[in-house]
């Protein structure tokens, strides 16, 4: 190869070298368009966990939750996917109060930050936040990197060792093996509301807003037991949402909001 | 006082069999990247709470060789010192292969390969795994022409395009580092892992350059001043005590701080944490070839010096895994004060080994730099008649 040959050839390695990270230039410039499937931003979705309701034993959400997403449950505690589940937690310090506090039963779930750690992590902008706050994995732009799993500081990403054979609820795309899931509040739920809202604005007035499958199932279950529930979902940005005035009338926090993330799952009692 | 350079013959019984080792070793981790393709990670011993392993580590450790190598060939290129020249074209050459040998690394680790071109098309500027790869990318092609003026013996030229090589490389791996470093997670936040990454990146790129030349020239008999290697050696020398300085600092910092001494407690002298820390790390990997390479008697022998240098590598492994792993074996504070029970990720330590896979193409992605860098040898004219110090 003498030195004309290589000039070119360099150029047009060159050449195609920028244009491919010119792409995601144009890209980034029509993400920045709000999407369809993206909604309103008047509506800022979140939830409001009661763990003095919560009772150990009962796995209504979770299993309601697997049924919704299509999720198998293998009994493999490495590799099962799980987007909302309910863990056992007890005070460390001071000891003495340790052995007296009963132990408090806790869902912990994707938190929808506002500023989510693996939105900024993904490499492909397959993770994103939605208008109305909720975080997604577009699970056809993925490669699996799992990036997202290393930077949510919450565990609430899990990924999909395996291939999953269920498929029952259409409504959810069938998730393959090498992408990972977290919570996303049910947004095919929230997405048909949505459309039926768009087609007769009625729908508002006559119906209660869209709840996840995990909130659907603590409210039954806490009306079968004559309990009141743990779960409660909804606008954060109505000031007379359910949400907003289990926030304003107790005292609710985030996890680890001292990371900074602003997450939109808040709990009362912990 | 010139070098000249020529290609190895190539016709030998033992340069067919050392290609065929190589490219038998491809074999096996292909199969199990096609496995893992079509049947999912569960092949590997990775899980949710482990979502890194094996590939990663190597990954980051290739990059860090990647440096090392191209800092020998700038100490002819940067700084004009003529009897390093011999060296400069393997340096680069093996520097381009070790990167491409990381990004094989970590695509052969994705859970969907086939999307891959997905990241050339979309692109986060905010993401440390997106800017990286970009680098990685110019990072070769820059190498690639810095070999090529070598090749063409336009000194200018290869002036320039050392000051930029080495420009480029201090960019890659302070984004190497900054991928652990800039996440939320207790062993990985901190702003000092790029520098240290940078240091075990020198410490380690300078044995294996030390362990290639030697082996090169021993078996393709081209004759070799030894005060050359030498030289190496005492360079080598100051990087382990770089590495050491970095890693006592980050360690101090996390013991003193209340908030991280438990982590920084369980990092230290965890039993598997402890033995890969204290006897990789620090023993084998820093203090015996430390004071082998600086006792007089010991530092000038060959031998002694192949010796250290093996350790040297074998401890920038160790350190690479303890970048890599323990931040995700040690739980994250999820609800501090508080004690988690019952669930089915958050809470106690788990341990990470890789499985058979995950060997094979490690072993594969060893197979194809190998099978590169001896191919390169016949084709390029890398190899110098000889290396002497020039009086």
């Amino acid at each position: 190869m003498d030195r004309r040959d290589f000039v070119k050839a360099g150029g047009v390695l060159l050449a195609g070298t920028t244009c491919a990270y010119g792409l995601p230039l144009l890209s980034a410039y029509s993400l920045s368009t709000p999407s369809p499937e993206g909604s309103s931003g008047k509506r800022k979705w979140g939830m409001v966990i009661d763990v003095r309701n919560c009772s150990e034993g009962c796995n209504a959400c979770s299993e309601a939750c697997h049924k919704e997403h299509n999720i198998t449950s293998r009994g493999e505690k490495d590799w099962d996917i799980h987007l909302i589940r309910r863990v056992t937690v007890k005070r460390k310090y001071p000891a003495g109060a340790a052995a007296i506090a009963e132990p408090l039963s806790v869902p912990l779930l994707c938190n929808h930050c506002d500023d989510p750690p693996c939105v900024q992590a993904c490499p492909v902008q397959a993770t994103f936040k939605r208008d109305d706050g909720i975080v997604l994995v577009d699970h056809h732009r993925c490669i699996g990197c799992r990036y997202c799993m290393i930077a949510c500081p919450y565990n609430a990403r899990h990924f999909n060792f395996k291939e999953n054979e269920e498929w029952a609820n259409k409504n959810y795309t069938r998730s393959t093996h090498g992408v990972p899931q977290s919570c996303n509040f049910c947004a095919a739920r929230i997405r048909k509301w949505r459309k039926r809202v768009e087609e007769d604005p009625e729908v508002l007035k006559r119906e209660p807003e869209p709840v996840p499958a995990c909130v659907e199932a603590c409210e039954k279950q806490a009306l079968a037991s004559g309990k009141k529930k743990a779960l409660t979902f909804g606008n954060l940005n109505d000031p007379d949402s359910d949400v907003s005035k289990l926030i304003a009338d107790n005292p609710a926090r985030g996890i680890r909001e001292d990371l900074g993330t602003k997450p939109k799952v808040f709990y009362i009692g912990l | 006082m010139e070098v000249k350079f020529q290609t190895i013959e190539g016709k030998s019984v033992q340069f067919y069999l050392v290609l065929l080792v190589f490219a038998l070793l491809i074999l096996p981790g292909a199969f199990s990247t096609y496995l893992m393709y079509y049947q999912g990670l569960h092949l590997s011993g990775m899980t949710n709470r482990i979502p890194w392993g094996l590939q990663i580590i190597l990954a980051v450790f290739y990059i860090g060789l990647s440096a090392g190598s191209l800092v020998i060939s700038s100490l002819y290129g940067i700084f004009g010192k003529i009897e390093y020249k011999p060296f400069a074209r393997i340096a680069v050459y093996l520097a381009t292969l070790l990167l491409i040998g990381a990004l094989l690394s970590i695509l052969t680790d994705l859970g969907r390969l086939d999307r891959l071109s997905m990241s050339f098309s979309y692109f986060n500027f905010l993401s440390m795994l997106s800017i990286n790869p970009f680098l990685y990318n110019m990072y070769i092609l820059i190498c690639i022409v810095y070999l090529w003026a070598m090749l063409k013996e336009k000194d200018r030229f290869v002036k320039i395009m050392a000051l930029i090589a080495v420009i480029w490389a201090i960019l890659v791996h302070s984004g190497t580092g900054a991928i652990f470093g800039f996440v939320p997670r207790e062993l990985y936040q901190s702003a000092l892992l790029p520098p240290s990454f940078i240091s075990a990146a020198l410490s380690s790129g300078t044995a294996l350059m030390i362990l290639v030349i030697l082996a090169l020239f021993r078996f393709t008999e081209r004759p070799l001043d030894h005060r050359l290697v030498v030289r190496l050696g005492r360079l080598l020398a100051v990087f382990i005590f770089v590495v050491i300085y970095f890693i006592f600092v980050e360690n101090a910092y996390r013991l003193y701080m209340p908030e991280s001494r438990e982590a920084a407690r369980f990092f230290l002298f965890d039993p598997v944490n402890a033995a890969i820390f204290w006897g990789g790390l620090i023993t084998i990997g820093s203090i015996i070839p430390a004071v082998v390479l600086l006792n007089p008697r010991t530092g000038g022998s060959i031998p002694w010096i192949i010796f250290s240098a093996v350790l040297v590598v074998f401890g920038v492994l160790c350190e690479r895994y303890l970048i890599v792993i323990p931040g995700l074996a040690h739980p994250t504070d999820l609800l501090p004060g508080m004690e988690i029970a019952d669930s089915v990720i958050d809470e106690g330590i788990v341990y990470y080994s890789a499985s058979i896979h995950e060997v094979f193409q490690a072993l594969a992605v060893v197979g194809m730099i190998g099978f590169l860098f001896v191919l390169g040898l016949r084709l390029l004219k890398l190899l110098p008649t000889e290396a002497k110090i020039y009086e």
